[in-house]
């Protein structure tokens, strides 16, 4: 295992850049999940470290080497695609072995670890079969083995569940990040589904434009976010972020600018108010509701935007009706109406 | 609100009466309605007459007289000429020699084409264009080529460079291989069409994974490129081998002074076909040739699809 470092790194295609100088650290199996919108530069980003896309500026260093000019194979790094790239001719264990094809190991020692790995991910029933027997979660684990017989210094995931259907989704969650555990793997995973970040980080990278906005542990972006965008993409659904003239004065920066104020569904909460002397108080029709079982989703409409809310599981207001949602002050998040970056870090 | 019930919902629009034809019938007449033109066309002018010519090959027809039935006298016939087997030979020459080094000429242009950027599209054009020239034009420009000095360019270029001259097209053992690069070359453009085709199918993720893992370019090719294209591969081979088999124009344009010479040496059973059938008017003995041909070309295209079955 190792570190990963970028210094500075860029990436232009002919004049365009794409990439404007990232500073990242990696460090020894550490989990870092890349998050952003298509086209942020994420994927680029982890090719750049792969060695599949040519550095246009800046140093990647994986351990102690500046690899650069190096070769893919000569990285010591093991990729898992979006699309899996598994041959469908070769057999699982065909698959798995082709990562050990060029290492000097004896037969004996490469099927044992082809076992060994197919043991880990619960393959050895599909072991003499081809791709096209098993299904898609199983094909992700065979990409997944063929990476790990290697023992290299990192992993990378580019999108590697993007493919999957929800529920096998959730599953793979869980067993890549038990793997992580298991392996005590440095792990780079590039992915533009915020859950993924949340639920498997030990750090979220959010990229946008080709900069990092904010880097840390998944709860700090999540409760502390640098900026509308941030705020906004973190977390399920969005954050409502309506202007300080919506919510009705004491709100405004120095001297009264007008700010943005930014609160979450989760602590928007539609109801009586029980006197608590909430901070934000906000009504509107309810355009829509959306029952979740153990809450309910009311959307309503604040002058030209729609904001949500939760209400609790048995009060499931009518679409039509007014209602009124409130939050408390701990909850808010203000950002300057104009930069839209956050005007207080907690 | 109050709901409709049953009894007072008034139809919108008249009630139609169900159709008598069933969904799947009514589209089956559909189906076939349009498939009936060509299905008459190929029964009328492509199987008629090749059952015709199993019974053909069975008689003296020789377009006079009436067809008599004589059994399998031009089969018997056939088999002790030494013509026979010299074409015999001959076909299977342009087949067994010709379908690998076209494949291989087509894949190794093909690997390489699809890798260049610069003048990609004329390049591509280039190699393309002896495939839509037509067959009498360039066996006439390749004529050229192997004239005697000083007007073919062949041995022009060899005295020029002090070379012995070489017999092409006059020499017994020449001539075939002479006629053979002219038919490699002529369908070379289609073969590397199809060939880029199958390549651009291969998705870039497993030639990126394949680099990740460390495999070399001969390792990639061996094991993940050749293995994939497989499928196009086994339609060439087919596609290539049945074409040799039925080579006619190349020769018969190259030889026009006695076709299929010098002394039979260049002539495929085609052209045999074609000229016992009208030169010498034996019908009856044609069709006993062209049931031999016929023969030929399914067992070696069954063959072929047989061996180069997928396993899995």
């Amino acid at each position: 295992m190792a570190t990963i470092s970028l210094k500075n790194l860029t990436k232009t295609y002919g004049k365009v850049e794409v990439i404007h100088g990232i500073d990242l650290e990696i460090a020894d199996g550490e989990f870092v999940v890349f998050v952003g919108p298509s086209g942020c530069g994420k994927s680029t980003t982890l090719r750049m470290v792969a060695g599949l896309e040519e550095v246009s500026g800046g140093e990647i260093r994986i351990g102690d080497r500046v690899v650069n000019e190096l070769d893919p194979k000569q990285r010591n790094i093991a990729m898992v695609f979006q699309n899996y790239a598994i041959y469908p001719h070769m057999t699982v264990r065909e698959n798995i072995a082709i990562g050990l094809y060029t290492q000097k190991l004896d037969k004996a020692e490469k099927a044992r670890r082809v076992e060994n790995a197919a043991e880990i991910l619960g393959l050895t029933k599909f072991i003499d079969r081809r791709p096209a027997a098993l299904s898609g979660g199983q094909r992700q684990r065979v990409a997944m083995g063929r990476a790990m017989v290697r023992d290299p210094a990192a992993f990378l995931f580019d999108e590697p569940l993007s493919n999957l259907d929800a529920q096998l989704r959730a599953q793979m969650r869980i067993e890549i990040k038990a793997l992580h555990q298991r392996l005590g793997s440095t792990i780079a995973y590039v992915t533009h589904d915020q859950v993924e970040a949340m639920t498997m980080a030990d750090r979220i990278v959010v990229m946008k434009d080709g900069h990092i906005l904010q880097q840390g542990r998944p709860m700090e972006i999540y409760s502390n976010p640098v900026d509308v965008f941030t705020a906004r993409f973190i977390g399920t659904p969005s954050m409502n972020v309506i202007s300080s003239g919506q919510a009705g004065g004491e709100f405004g920066g120095d001297g009264g600018t007008p700010v943005l104020l930014g609160v979450r569904p989760q602590d928007l909460h539609v109801g009586p108010d029980a006197g608590e002397g909430h901070a934000l108080s906000l009504s509107g029709p309810v355009t829509a509701v959306e029952p979740l079982g153990p809450e309910t989703l009311v959307h309503f409409q604040l002058g030209d935007d729609t904001v949500i809310g939760t209400a609790p599981a048995t009060e499931i207001p009518e679409v039509g009706s007014t209602v009124t949602a409130h939050a408390g002050r701990a909850h808010l998040h203000r950002f300057d109406a104009k930069t839209e970056k956050a005007l207080e870090r907690r | 609100m109050v709901h409709p019930t049953e009894s007072d919902t008034i139809p919108t629009h008249p009630v139609q009466p169900a159709p008598r034809l069933s969904m799947r019938t009514r589209s089956a007449i559909w189906v076939w309605s349009f498939l009936a033109i060509p299905v008459l066309f190929y029964c009328v002018i492509r199987f008629y007459p090749t059952f015709n010519a199993f019974w053909l090959s069975l008689t003296d027809w020789d377009l006079m007289s009436d067809a008599e039935f004589i059994g399998f006298e031009n089969y018997r016939r056939m088999f002790a000429d030494p013509g026979f087997w010299q074409t015999f030979r001959n076909t299977f020459a342009y087949l067994i020699y010709g379908t690998p080094i076209s494949l291989l000429i087509a894949f190794v242009v093909a690997y390489y084409l699809d890798r260049v950027r610069f003048a990609h599209n004329f390049l591509r054009a280039l190699y393309f264009m002896p495939y839509i020239t037509t067959a009498a034009a360039m066996a006439w420009v390749w004529r050229w080529f192997y004239q005697p000095p000083p007007t073919g360019l062949i041995n022009s270029a060899l005295g020029e460079l002090g070379f012995g001259q070489i017999e092409f097209l006059g020499s017994t053992t020449n001539a075939l291989p002479a006629i053979m690069v002219t038919a490699i070359w002529a369908g070379l453009g289609f073969q590397i069409i199809i060939f880029m085709a199958g390549l651009r199918a291969i998705p870039d993720t497993y030639y990126e994974a394949a680099r990740i893992d460390g495999l070399g370019e001969w390792t990639i090719l061996r094991k993940i490129t050749l293995p994939l294209l497989k499928p196009t591969t086994v339609f060439l081979v087919v596609f290539i081998s049945i074409a040799f088999l039925r080579i006619f124009d190349q020769v018969y344009n190259m030889t026009t002074n006695d076709p299929g010479g010098p002394l039979g040496s260049t002539k495929p059973l085609v052209l045999m076909i074609y000229q016992t059938a009208f030169s010498s008017y034996d019908m009856g003995y044609a069709a006993a040739q062209t049931v031999v041909l016929f023969t030929i070309l399914l067992v070696v295209s069954l063959l072929q699809l047989w061996i180069l079955r997928d396993r899995a």
